[in-house]
């Protein structure tokens, strides 16, 4: 007996879209965390600078996964209050894609060159305005490419959402395939969506990249997620 | 607020973290070993002359990276019994996870490759070195210099990612935060430790790779 | 004295476009053949061909007797005895430059290191350079990686050694360096092919100028008479045009 599997279609894209909608958020999130954090690491204060770094060295060096149960499990225990599922999974995928773009970000505001605080300065603008109108919009072009790898990157890890319960995507692919007495069809039709969803990101991230002649995704290396 | 952080809640279930720790190294290391060999296979692949080769080597790095990991072994754990194979969570935690990092490691290993130049070939050739001495004594020590900073970033992407192991019913590490938490509430302790041991193997491998570059690599400083 | 080196209708193409068209010479043991001509004229693909970097279409090339390219044992043991200097240098950049001399010795003629590492110093003696036998490629001037690459060439006890436009990648300070170590080698009597736009070198040590154009040779002769007294226009014109 073969289940008419057209039929999950709109349910899978209607969990697709709030996969979506759940790493959009998050990495919207994480973009302006990320961006202040960079902006500690550079501080002109020891403290604050340590703290970013301490920042950044733990989400980089724990499971996004350990984090989403704490945020999910414990917070609840250790503070009182209720967090649903969606909130424990955006605010983990938010806290790491934070600390991937605070780097992110401190590496675009480095690559604009030393010469051009310098003129703007000396044109008598401060910190803020030379940020704003000057640095700003050149550090922005070569922090856009890697942000979609970031994306790309939050978006495998918001499948992860589907263990602590969170009915996104993953979460509903398992649940039809129970359904349909089990069978690969659910879970390869999860693989196909997802592949599709983001290689066609990645796509739009490399016509960025050619754009703004800025070479490499940074998730090139391994965040599996 | 009434809870307090008391570490000495969860020492009976330290016993089994060690276990846990046991199969999170386990699962990594034979999923890095593993996935060097199945990525240097793509990696080759992807330099064959057949435009066939080259296709599929390109269709594998893009599948590893743009699905979930996840997925991936929910696929293989689901569909080990209907292959006909009795695979353990174990087994297919580990394939699963080789064959997702391989996707990464072929990436590595070809910007290795690309890096060096053709004229090292045409001179080890020149030289009359046979393909197996020119590659262990001209290719390899280049190769392996240039990935040597994103190997071990990889290496590090394989030892977290094998936290979701515990979803297809593998006892390590953030099983073990999962179960201890459930059974005794103490989530907070619990993630801390867990977060500990994470943490303590990444920084183990941090300072093994600092160490062993500083011993193996001494190029000199580029005159230009 | 037979011939070291012997082309006969050598034919070399790339997909449909023909790069040597019938090249057929003798060398002499201890001749200076100078290689001259437009550039993509097959000059090097000349070269690489001896040696059996590039396979041939037609013809053979017969080195000390032996068909080079009969057999993946017959290219191998050819490339024991001759040596080649690349435009490019080509040195292994993971290891210092005295690692650089000693490797092929040790690892594919299977000499003892002692001995190696004796003869090695000694060539870098020759091409004075001792003060950087530790240095890494990355360490060193143009200039002096190629004279490395030379040493390099020499540490196999080759029988004929082929310079692939040696000095074209150099700073022209560096050039007279170079050209100093190929002038003392040409001196000691040995067997050398070079592919070079140093026409001043070609006629001071060459004992013997070809000219190549399109892949045939169109003249060869020696030096100082080509450059006197060309036979051809072709080579009357590109020798003219070079002097400037």
């Amino acid at each position: 007996m073969n289940p008419d599997w057209l039929s999950y279609g709109p349910l899978m894209l209607r969990a697709a879209g709030l996969t979506l909608w759940l790493s959009w958020l998050a990495m919207l999130i994480g973009a302006l965390g990320g961006t202040g954090i960079a902006f500690l690491r550079t501080s002109r204060f020891r403290g604050l600078r340590l703290l970013a770094l301490l920042y950044t060295e733990f989400f980089r060096s724990v499971p996004i996964l350990i984090v989403m149960f704490f945020c999910y499990f414990g917070v609840p225990l250790v503070f009182g209050f209720d967090v649903s599922s969606f909130a424990a999974a955006t605010i983990a995928l938010a806290l790491h894609a934070s600390s991937t773009m605070s780097e992110v970000v401190r590496a675009g505001i480095e690559s604009v060159g030393r010469g051009q605080w310098e003129a703007a300065q000396a044109a008598g603008m401060d910190r803020v305005q030379v940020m704003r109108y000057i640095v700003g919009p050149q550090a922005i072009r070569v922090v856009l490419p890697p942000s979609v790898g970031v994306f790309i990157t939050t978006l495998k890890e918001s499948s992860l959402a589907s263990i602590i319960g969170f009915i996104e995507l993953t979460k509903t692919g398992l649940l039809v395939r129970e359904s349909t007495d089990g069978g690969l069809v659910p879970l390869l039709a999860l693989a196909a969506l997802y592949f599709i969803i983001n290689y066609a990101i990645s796509l739009v991230g490399g016509r960025l990249e050619r754009r703004f002649h800025i070479g490499s995704r940074s998730d090139l290396v391994g965040a599996m997620g | 607020m009434g809870y307090t952080f008391t570490l000495r809640t969860i020492y009976p279930y330290l016993g089994e973290l060690g276990h846990a720790a046991w199969l999170t190294l386990s699962l990594s290391l034979l999923s890095i070993g593993l996935s060097l060999i199945v990525g240097a296979g793509v990696a080759v692949l992807r330099r064959s002359r057949s435009r066939l080769l080259r296709a599929l080597g390109t269709a594998y790095v893009e599948v590893m990276r743009n699905t979930p990991l996840l997925v991936i072994l929910y696929i293989i754990y689901f569909a080990g019994p209907g292959l006909g194979l009795r695979l353990s969570s174990f087994a297919a935690a580990v394939i699963g996870l080789s064959l997702n990092s391989a996707g990464y490691m072929a990436e590595i290993l070809r910007a290795g490759l690309i890096a060096i130049s053709a004229g090292q070939f045409e001179a080890a050739d020149a030289q009359g070195f046979s393909r197996l001495q020119t590659f262990r004594y001209i290719i390899f020590p280049q190769v392996f210099r240039t990935i040597y900073a994103p190997l071990g970033n990889q290496i590090i992407a394989v030892i977290l990612a094998s936290s979701l192991a515990s979803a297809v019913a593998v006892d390590e590490v953030t099983a073990w935060m999962q179960t201890t938490g459930s059974t005794s509430f103490r989530f907070f302790e619990t993630f801390v430790v867990a977060a500990i041991v994470y943490l303590v193997l990444c920084q183990l491998v941090n300072l093994g790779r600092l160490a062993l570059g500083r011993l193996l690599f001494r190029q000199g400083e580029s005159l230009r | 004295m037979s011939p070291v080196l012997t082309l006969d209708g050598v034919v070399k193409r790339f997909g449909a476009r023909t790069i040597l068209d019938g090249i057929s010479m003798d060398v002499s043991p201890g001749e200076i053949v100078c290689f001259v001509g437009p550039s993509g004229t097959g000059k090097s693909t000349l070269l690489r061909c001896v040696n059996g970097l590039e396979a041939l279409q037609g013809g053979r090339i017969i080195f000390e007797g032996r068909n080079v390219h009969e057999s993946a044992r017959s290219i191998a043991d050819v490339r024991k005895r001759v040596g080649m200097i690349f435009q490019h240098f080509n040195l292994y950049p993971h290891l210092t430059a005295l690692e650089n001399v000693m490797l092929a010795p040790v690892i594919v003629h299977k000499e003892a290191k002692p001995a190696v590492e004796e003869r090695a110093r000694a060539l870098f003696d020759k091409v004075r350079l001792s003060h950087r036998i530790n240095a890494y490629p990355a360490q060193l001037s143009g200039g002096e990686q190629q004279r490395v690459a030379i040493a390099r060439a020499l540490a196999a006890n080759p029988h004929l050694l082929m310079f692939d436009e040696p000095t074209s990648a150099l700073d022209p300070e560096t050039v007279g360096d170079v050209l100093a170590v190929m002038r003392d080698l040409a001196e000691e009597g040995r067997t050398m092919l070079v592919v070079t736009h140093e026409i001043r070198f070609a006629v001071d040590v060459g004992t013997r100028m070809v000219f190549m154009d399109q892949g045939k040779i169109v003249e060869d002769s020696d030096p100082k008479e080509m450059l006197a007294n060309a036979r051809t226009d072709r080579a009357r014109q590109f020798l003219s045009s070079i002097r400037g």
